[in-house]
């Protein structure tokens, strides 16, 4: 008869209380895991989005940059220092950018802009625009039953009504706003056929531009209609252009989406008189981890030792994200904190019940010889393996959820939908994949186990035993 | 030399607001192989007096020897060992752990002096056969009578090979049938293999069957004799 044997027995003499204390921290642990890789998922989704997709981990740009972000704070490179920064260990990709803003109107509307200059194929290799491009856009039509030369029901009308142009990267994005409404193949081919967009994206050299979706819908803008823009640039200059549009691109951070024209980097220079200046130079990393930031952040200030140029982090440069993601961070783990206390008091309530009940079988074994420290170390085995059975089975349930939400990430409709692009985040909410936080899970209910302990030991190990046996 | 030696002692309770003296000047020797009944109107200090000398308790004054051994020399986890290997114990009620068979509650004893599984499989085996409860070796205490548990008790007791076995009021749950049979086996055990018993009783026909009667009375011993 091991100790282990006997705590495991004593597990199933109140089964009910057993039953309930292992459930407890079930669904602590199974709760604390979910949330916990919602909230991590929804961070590193904010970082992709914003960080990866668009303004990149490091940055290398004129010291003045961060306070006034104007044409007047551009720079010129050796042509030779994009390459000697992308040898730089943990540089994924590196491209080189002229930023400004302008005014861009299409018809009688008009809409502030970005104009992004870019080398075309050093961004591809960086952001990748070109892998959002639109293929699909739902036509400005009038859905009504009125049309008598597509055999469309009222239903799949009405759901064409509420997505009017909007833009899709594929067809199967397309369909998937007919999940609820399940629609035959020919019906959703021809509303394929109704919304093709012809569009490409911009390579070196090219005479066009390519604009973000929401910005194409509001300006009503389709893929070989112009794009008239004012700005002011370099030293005062005025900045005027028209510009035919290439291709629309679906940008999945909302804020950029609305508002986005790329343009090859030497059309932008000569739009704004810049001649061969940049805002700056964005890197991206393969590691993004923050030790590895500011690792690689490092080596490249030491590639650009004496240049003059100021080298930032993204955190740097993002104090107010940064502070977003921090604060919702802490107030997350304080809710967790919050849960396991509660869990700890049922937990305690329980422990004390069993101690009393138990009080003359400890008296009793006390007296025939088994030593004060070995009793309270079973009974500590005993709390050790609740605590266990109930954090495996919280994690048993739990990394099957959190693996399958992190590969097939819940995308939100309707309001909540509307909400979260208002807000400027892509209505996505993914999962963390398996990581640290979920073992610190574990670690968190045998912390608060451990206090729960000390009071059976404590008990134990003062236990008068004649008092003990009377009882 | 007798294996118990009783010198002066007094107990007297403190710890509430009134003074008892539940034992007072309490002078006794007991030799190997007696079958001793400790009897006495309730309060009368039985229970006390086999608390101190099972080690379970201290003397308020005088001093207890158990073999070669003061008790009073011995302090926590000594004096617990000391009892694991010296002495056997069997409570009015509830001496078993509820989720152990009553095999397994005869082992246990021995495993906590360390004696090999194989051996203490045998010894459990042997001890319950010895109470009559050969073919209960796998049952859990709760589908056990009062007096087959009692027997169990007697058999952990004697399993640890002790000096000698204190029972407080073995029989005092049971019936008569049961406290008979529980009595008869004792007594058989004194007989056969020398066990040393020392039990209390408020029973007349339990008192019977020992052959030396300590009575007590307000803490003093009122009489001593052998029937
Ligand atoms: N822990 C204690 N604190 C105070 N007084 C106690 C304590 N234990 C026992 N007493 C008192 O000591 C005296 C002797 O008690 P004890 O239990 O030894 O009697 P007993 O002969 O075993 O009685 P019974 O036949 O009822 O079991 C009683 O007056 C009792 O009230
Ligand atoms: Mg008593």
């Amino acid at each position: 008869m091991s100790y282990i044997k006997m705590a495991q027995r004593n597990l199933w003499r109140n089964k009910r209380r057993t039953v309930i204390t292992i459930s407890s921290i079930f669904f602590a642990v199974l709760f604390a895991v979910v949330m916990r890789s919602f909230q991590l998922g929804s961070y590193s989704l904010m970082i992709r989005n914003a960080i990866e997709q668009y303004y990149g981990f490091i940055r290398v740009q004129h010291p003045d940059f961060t306070d006034d972000p104007s044409l007047e704070n551009t720079f010129e490179i050796d042509p030779n220092l994009p390459v000697k920064i992308s040898k730089v260990p943990n540089v994924k990709a590196v491209t080189a950018r002229l930023e400004t803003f302008a005014l861009a109107s299409s018809g009688n509307i008009t809409k502030g802009v970005l104009v992004l200059g870019i080398e075309p194929e050093a961004e591809k290799q960086f952001s990748n625009p070109e892998q959002f491009l639109v293929r699909f856009t739902i036509p400005m039509a009038v859905w009504d039953s009125s049309d008598k030369k597509l055999a469309l029901s009222d239903k799949v009308r009405k759901v064409l009504a509420a997505h009017m142009g909007e833009s899709f990267t594929d067809a199967a994005k397309l369909a998937s706003i007919f999940k609820d409404q399940p629609i035959d193949s020919m019906q959703l081919n021809q509303i394929l056929h109704l919304s093709r967009v012809q569009g490409r994206f911009i390579s070196n050299g090219d005479s066009g531009v390519v604009i973000s979706s929401m910005l194409a819908k509001f300006l009503n803008i389709q893929v070989g209609d112009s794009l008239v823009m004012l700005s002011q640039g370099y030293q005062g200059a005025s900045a005027a252009g028209i510009y035919p549009v290439v291709g629309i691109v679906r940008i999945p951070n909302p804020e950029l989406d609305n508002r986005m024209v790329y343009m090859p980097l030497q059309m932008a220079q000569s739009f704004t008189n810049t001649h061969n200046l940049l805002s700056y130079m964005a890197i991206n990393l393969q590691d993004v981890s923050d030790k590895a930031l500011m690792a690689t952040t490092d080596s490249v200030r030491k590639v650009l030792a004496n240049s003059g140029l100021d080298v930032k982090t993204w955190q740097d440069l993002n104090k107010v994200l940064v502070q977003q993601i921090e604060s919702d961070n802490q107030s997350g783990k304080a809710f967790l904190f919050l849960l396991y206390f509660v869990v700890f008091f049922g937990i305690f309530g329980t422990v004390i019940m069993m101690v009393h009940e138990r009080m003359h079988e400890f008296g009793v074994l006390v007296a025939v010889g088994m030593q004060k420290v070995n009793l309270a170390l079973t009974v500590l085995l005993e709390m050790l393996m609740m605590a266990l059975i109930g954090i495996a089975l919280g994690y048993l349930v739990a990394l099957p959820i959190i693996h399958y939400y992190h590969i097939h990430p819940i995308r939100l409709t309707g309001e909540m939908a509307k909400m979260m692009i208002d807000m400027g985040f892509e209505p996505l909410m993914p999962m963390a994949p398996f990581d640290f936080y979920v073992l610190w899970q574990g670690v968190s209910v045998i912390f608060m186990v451990s206090p729960a302990c000390i009071y059976p030991i404590r008990k134990i190990l003062k236990l008068k035993t004649v008092e003990a046996i009377k009882r | 030399m007798a294996i118990i030696e009783v010198v002066n002692v007094d107990k007297i309770y403190n710890d509430s607001e009134v003074k008892v003296t539940a034992l007072s000047n309490i002078n006794l020797k007991v030799e190997k192989g007696e079958f001793t009944a400790i009897v006495g109107p309730s309060g009368s200090g039985k229970t006390t007096l086999l608390n101190l000398l099972g080690g379970l308790d201290t003397p308020t004054n005088g001093k207890i020897r158990v073999g070669d051994v003061w008790l009073n020399e011995l302090k926590g986890s000594k004096l617990i060992d000391f009892r694991l290997r010296n002495i056997g114990f069997v409570f009015q009620s509830y001496n078993l752990i509820p989720v152990l068979t009553a095999g397994e509650n005869v082992e246990l004893i021995m495993q906590l002096q360390g004696v090999p599984a194989k051996l203490r499989k045998q010894v459990a085996a042997d001890m319950l056969g010895k109470v009559g409860l050969a073919d209960r070796i796998n049952s859990r205490p709760a589908k056990l009578s009062g007096g087959q548990q009692q027997r169990v008790a007697v058999a952990r007791a004697l399993a640890s090979k002790p000096q000698f076995i204190l029972a407080d009021e073995p029989t005092a749950n049971l019936d008569g049938k049961a406290a008979e049979n529980l009595l008869q086996i004792m007594e058989q055990l004194n007989q056969t293999e020398g066990v040393t018993f020392i039990f209390s009783t408020h029973d007349q026909r339990v008192v019977s069957r020992a052959r030396r009667v300590i009575q007590l009375e307000d803490g003093k011993i009122k009489s001593d004799f052998l029937q």
